[in-house]
């Protein structure tokens, strides 16, 4: 069965350009899903649709047999707890502290009052400590989290992520900002995630060849439409071409001469 | 050649312009020249029939030195003045306080990242308005219903002062970097959640500088208006020696006691913020 289905979706920000036209495709629980395409070509849009972080314009988002479109404020914000979400620039609170801003993750099962004034039960601070021991930044808890590092910061956004118990997570090029080895690290954990908690991932990304190691499936997208959608091994230069609308030889020719 | 010079302004004597805003500055540049001139020809008009320039400037110069180098008191004493010294403390921090709790909820809804479009513009339009009119004219203005005294002078002080931190809170609160709201929303957090968890911790040390500020502008405020609208406090104590007792020495004593408080004022300022809000010194 499949967790989010999306059917004809469009999407236009101004009445000129839309910016998603006619997209469909269905993802199952524990798949590892990467959508990749150049700068602009509605990859971020895309994902906001499923959690409805931009309004949908057209066709439908079916998120776990709801209809994200049509929830009111109430549903949304109960749907939203079963959706994590990983930035580019990990979206953490920068003067709290990390173990402050993984409970954040809670947030959406909580009433206004419970909220507002803190009310964490203990089993879900005892749950973020197990997050930060697995993603391995226990020692860092009560650090402020402007004091650590890319990739330290990006496992704080996942450890909040993990905490609202998703259903699935959406990752907007969670590596864009961070060094390779530390690239290779967060892979790795989002990558363990579909693996050992069934948890579905569904990561922009612009590093083909990373998207091809990682992932279960390639969608690609240029100029909001899928121009690809298949298993990563069968993604060959034909297609990464059309994605990024490049010749690969002449590419290679301007880069040697 | 030619097509691609079209893009490039120049100025009148062939130097590129690299502003881009050119009809702001000259407005900008001509209110000025406009403001020079008023001011030169306002002091042509000035009535100096009577005014003999060489006994008025030693006149003034005797005055200053009775004030401010032998300052006394003969109308109170000590105790009345720090009691009114009280006062005058009182009715800034009533104002402030007050002010800054009410602004607080109204920025909320005046920020753009917060609060639908057409309510942050009606609220800002409306607190533009009263920040555009003085606190002393609040003052009188309130004095009509409440009557001359403290009543009209805090409610007219607490009008100003909560125009003016809606506009400084709402423009912190829409520093805060739109990712982070993102996130939180992402979680399913509610609106109130939001506000506490990520706006407070992100502005809270924005929040209490600028509520210091209009603390430390209340102050002098509530001086004037011990003088003006009758609140008492140590600015009626300045208005009487001054306008009623001609006691030069006691307005020197009383400036100086003003000036101290200001000065108290501000170390205390600094140190609370050091120590407890030390985020502000280290980034
Ligand atoms: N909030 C917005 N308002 C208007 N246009 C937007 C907004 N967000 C994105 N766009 C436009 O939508 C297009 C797709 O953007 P985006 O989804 O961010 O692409 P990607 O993530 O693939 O780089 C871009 O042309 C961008 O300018
Ligand atoms: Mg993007």
């Amino acid at each position: 069965m499949s967790l989010v289905k999306v059917e004809k979706l469009g999407k236009s920000y101004n009445s000129q350009t839309k910016v998603l036209k006619d997209i469909s495709f269905e993802v199952g629980s524990g798949e590892f899903v990467s959508i990749i395409g150049p700068s602009g070509a509605g990859k971020s849009t895309l994902l906001r649709c499923i959690n409805r972080m931009v309004e949908i314009d057209e066709g439908k988002v079916i998120f776990d047999d709801l209809d994200v479109g049509s929830l009111n404020k109430k549903e949304l914000r109960k749907m939203r707890t079963n959706i994590g979400m990983i930035f580019q620039h990990y979206n953490l609170v920068p003067r709290l502290s990390v173990i402050e801003n993984v409970l954040h993750g809670r947030l959406g099962y909580k009433t206004t009052l419970q909220g507002v004034f803190n009310k964490f039960t203990e089993a879900e601070k005892e749950h973020a400590f197990f997050l930060l021991k697995k993603l391995g930044i226990e020692d860092h808890a009560y650090k402020r989290c402007d004091q650590l590092s890319g990739g330290q910061q990006q496992r704080v956004g996942i450890a909040r992520s993990l905490i609202q118990e998703p259903k699935i997570v959406l990752c907007d090029e969670p590596i864009a900002s961070l060094d390779p080895n530390a690239s290779k690290v967060i892979m790795d954990y989002l990558k363990s995630i579909t693996m050992e908690l069934n948890i579905t991932c569904i990561v922009n990304l612009h590093q083909v060849e990373i998207a091809r190691n990682y992932s279960d499936r390639i969608i690609g997208l240029s100029k909001g439409g899928i121009v690809f959608d298949g298993p990563s091994y069968r993604l060959a230069t034909d297609n990464t071409d059309e994605i990024y609308g490049t010749k690969t030889v002449e590419t290679r020719k301007l880069v040697t001469v | 050649m030619e097509a691609t010079a079209t893009y490039i302004k120049r100025k009148s004597n062939g130097q590129i312009t690299i502003k881009s805003g050119n009809k702001v500055e000259r407005v900008i540049r001509w209110t000025l020249i406009l403001l020079t001139l008023l001011t030169v020809v306002a002091f042509m008009f000035f009535n100096y029939a009577g005014l003999d320039l060489a006994k008025a400037i030693p006149e003034t110069a005797y005055n200053l030195k009775t004030m401010f180098l032998e300052p006394g008191l003969s109308h109170f004493s000590w105790g009345e003045a720090i009691y009114q010294v009280g006062i005058t403390l009182g009715l800034a921090f009533l104002a402030t306080i007050l002010g800054a709790v009410i602004a607080f909820f109204l920025a909320l809804m005046a920020a753009t990242n917060l609060s639908n479009r057409w309510v942050s513009k009606t609220i800002r339009v409306v607190v533009a308005f009263i920040r555009a009119v003085p606190t002393v004219l609040w003052v009188l203005i309130f004095a009509i219903s409440a009557g001359l005294g403290s009543e009209a002078a805090v409610l007219g002080m607490l009008f100003h002062s909560i125009a003016y931190l809606v506009k400084a809170f709402s423009e912190a609160f829409e520093e805060v970097d739109k990712g982070i709201l993102e996130a939180l929303r992402s979680t399913g957090a509610s609106w109130w959640h939001i506000v506490t968890h990520a706006i407070l911790p992100s502005t809270f040390t924005y929040l209490l500088s600028w509520t210091f500020l209009r603390f430390e502008i209340n102050f002098s405020v509530a001086v004037a208006m011990g003088a003006a609208a009758g609140a008492g406090g140590i600015g009626f104590e300045l208005f009487m020696a001054s306008g009623f007792y001609f006691d030069l020495r006691e307005v020197g004593l009383i400036t100086y006691m003003i000036l101290l408080l200001a000065i108290i004022l501000e170390i205390i300022s600094t140190r609370l913020k050091s120590r407890y809000f030390p985020a502000t010194s280290t980034n």
